[in-house]
């Protein structure tokens, strides 16, 4: 169980200008499912992440990850995540393996060879381990970077953006070695602007906007609560605007209603929900 | 087999990267290019005909050098990269974010910062013996290079962590470092200055390398120079391994 308990961080500027980054947050995370950060550049996902796995302090509030406080006992928590940094950390001079033997040294991984071995097969980069990490591509790098975060089997992955920039055959490959970790008994974190990749990846959602936290719930939960159906209509002029509505029938009968437009109903998604909660786009 | 020492990733990653610079000949020629220019400069041009206390001049002059440039190389390579893995490359949060303590992030990155001070002051002991026949490496001489090498790799750290920018990194350089490397006693004995200005000079720890470096044995004011030495590496290590601890983006 993750619980964060009513987080402040603020950053100051050169000019002293402040920006509050995180506002006041509370959260409880259960154990074993795969939590989604939903929310636009500068809501305060990646602040979030590095509040949790001990990168930042937080000005007010705290947090416990398995009971443990994470500023009385940092190396109980540290021993328990795994991270994936939004921004790429790996070694670029260093190759595959030796990325991997350092880091699973620095967390004392049993039989490491073994297991390094392991994670560059889980990841397909066995046959580039010893190649110089500046060598890979975009996707290999990322892939490398997951590897590395669950190296030492940690109870709680933490994923800050883990497929941004990505293709989409890439980025189907990285959900299926998270479903998979799920599957395995841990927990998820992982923030996102990705629609398709919430809906995909997450049992539960956090909306974030502004540093607040606006909802929490499934992502089905999330869809009823806003409206099931979209009806997009595309005016004389080009202007998309939408309308969402309880049900199909609604929605239809509102198509049906319109004139000189061109009219689409569709099934709502996590956009549509954050739209209507927020007021902002993702 | 595997260290378990918390302190030897951190060692082994500075270590591979090291290795793999040592390889491009480059490296190499940029650790020992200044050095070299001064022993040019000073001990074969202006040191030819110049004696101190009974000695010729490049006698005096190489192990000065030894301490400046194992100063130089401690310093630079820990605060440069230490602020570059911090800011740019972000591969120090790895560390901050690994089941260790500050303390041993800091012996992990001391230690790489003296292996790399350590091999510059090789390259100048084999021209000091080289090119001098009265330049000996004695017990104390090692001790006194090795403590050097810990107090700036130490000082490094310091400089790494609390530097904002790059940038930041040489400015530090140019108002502690370079003053300290010419008015230490690297070139010139120190004790015919004025009396105010000896005052600062022996605020500087080089100063006390510079001093017990050129004991042949051991007396009263080596074993004082000896002392400051290790108050400094003290009080170095143990700052830059509470700045290390509390460290937060």
């Amino acid at each position: 169980m993750i619980e964060i308990s009513s987080v402040t961080k603020t950053y100051y500027q050169a000019n002293n200008k402040k920006t509050i980054a995180v506002d006041n947050l509370s959260l409880k995370i259960p154990h074993g499912i795969i939590f989604g950060l939903l929310g636009p550049n500068g809501a305060g996902k990646t602040t979030i992440i590095k509040i949790l796995t001990t990168l930042s302090k937080p000005d007010k509030g705290f947090c416990t990850i398995d009971g443990f406080n994470l500023y009385t006992h940092p190396i109980e928590i540290k021993k328990r995540i795994g991270v994936v940094p939004q921004e790429n950390n790996l070694d670029r001079e260093l190759s595959a393996w030796e990325n991997l033997y350092i880091y699973g040294l620095l967390h004392k991984v049993g039989d490491l060879e073994k297991k390094v071995e392991e994670s560059l097969k889980m990841v397909d980069l066995w046959d580039r381990k010893d190649s110089v990490v500046s060598h890979f591509s975009g996707g290999m790098q990322r892939r490398l970077l997951l590897a590395r975060a669950m190296l030492p089997k940690p109870s709680i992955l933490f994923l800050d953006e883990p497929t941004i920039g990505l293709d989409p055959q890439i980025r189907r490959q990285m959900w299926d070695i998270i479903r998979k970790t799920k599957i395995q008994g841990r927990t998820v974190v992982i923030t996102t602007h990705y629609i398709e990749e919430a809906e995909a990846l997450c049992d539960l959602i956090g909306i974030l906007s502004k540093g607040r936290l606006v909802a929490v719930d499934t992502p089905d939960n999330l869809k009823s609560m806003v409206g099931r159906y979209v009806v997009d209509i595309i005016d004389e002029e080009g202007h998309l605007k939408q309308q969402i509505f309880k049900n199909r029938e609604e929605a239809h009968e509102f198509a049906s209603s319109l004139n000189n437009c061109s009219v689409t109903i569709r099934k709502s998604n996590l956009e549509d929900v954050f739209i209507k909660i927020t007021g902002e786009k993702i | 087999m595997i260290v378990r020492l918390s302190f030897y990733p951190i060692f082994l990653r500075e270590m591979l990267l090291f290795k793999r610079k040592l390889l491009k000949l480059g490296y190499i020629f940029s650790a020992m290019v200044i050095p070299i220019i001064y022993l040019l400069a000073f001990g074969f041009g202006l040191g030819r005909d110049i004696s101190i206390h009974g000695s010729d001049y490049l006698t005096f002059l190489i192990p000065g050098l030894v301490a400046m440039s194992s100063m130089n190389n401690s310093y630079t390579w820990v605060a440069s990269t230490l602020n570059l893995n911090r800011i740019y490359f972000k591969t120090f949060q790895i560390y901050v974010q690994a089941p260790i303590k500050a303390s041993s992030i800091m012996i992990g990155e001391v230690l790489a910062g003296m292996s790399k001070g350590l091999f510059a002051s090789l390259l100048i002991i084999i021209v000091g013996y080289l090119s001098s026949t009265a330049f000996k490496i004695t017990p104390l001489f090692l001790a006194v290079l090795l403590i050097n090498c810990f107090l700036f790799s130490s000082l490094g750290v310091i400089a790494g962590m609390i530097t904002k920018s790059h940038e930041d990194t040489a400015t530090y350089s140019n108002f502690f470092i370079i003053p300290m490397a010419f008015f230490s006693g690297t070139f010139f004995p120190i004790d015919k200055l004025p009396f105010f200005v000896k005052v600062v000079i022996y605020l500087f720890p080089l100063t006390h390398t510079n001093i017990a470096i050129r004991k042949m044995h051991i007396d009263f004011e080596g074993v004082l120079s000896i002392i400051i030495l290790l108050v400094y590496a003290a009080a170095f290590f143990y700052y830059g391994s509470r700045l290390i601890q509390r460290y937060s983006e």
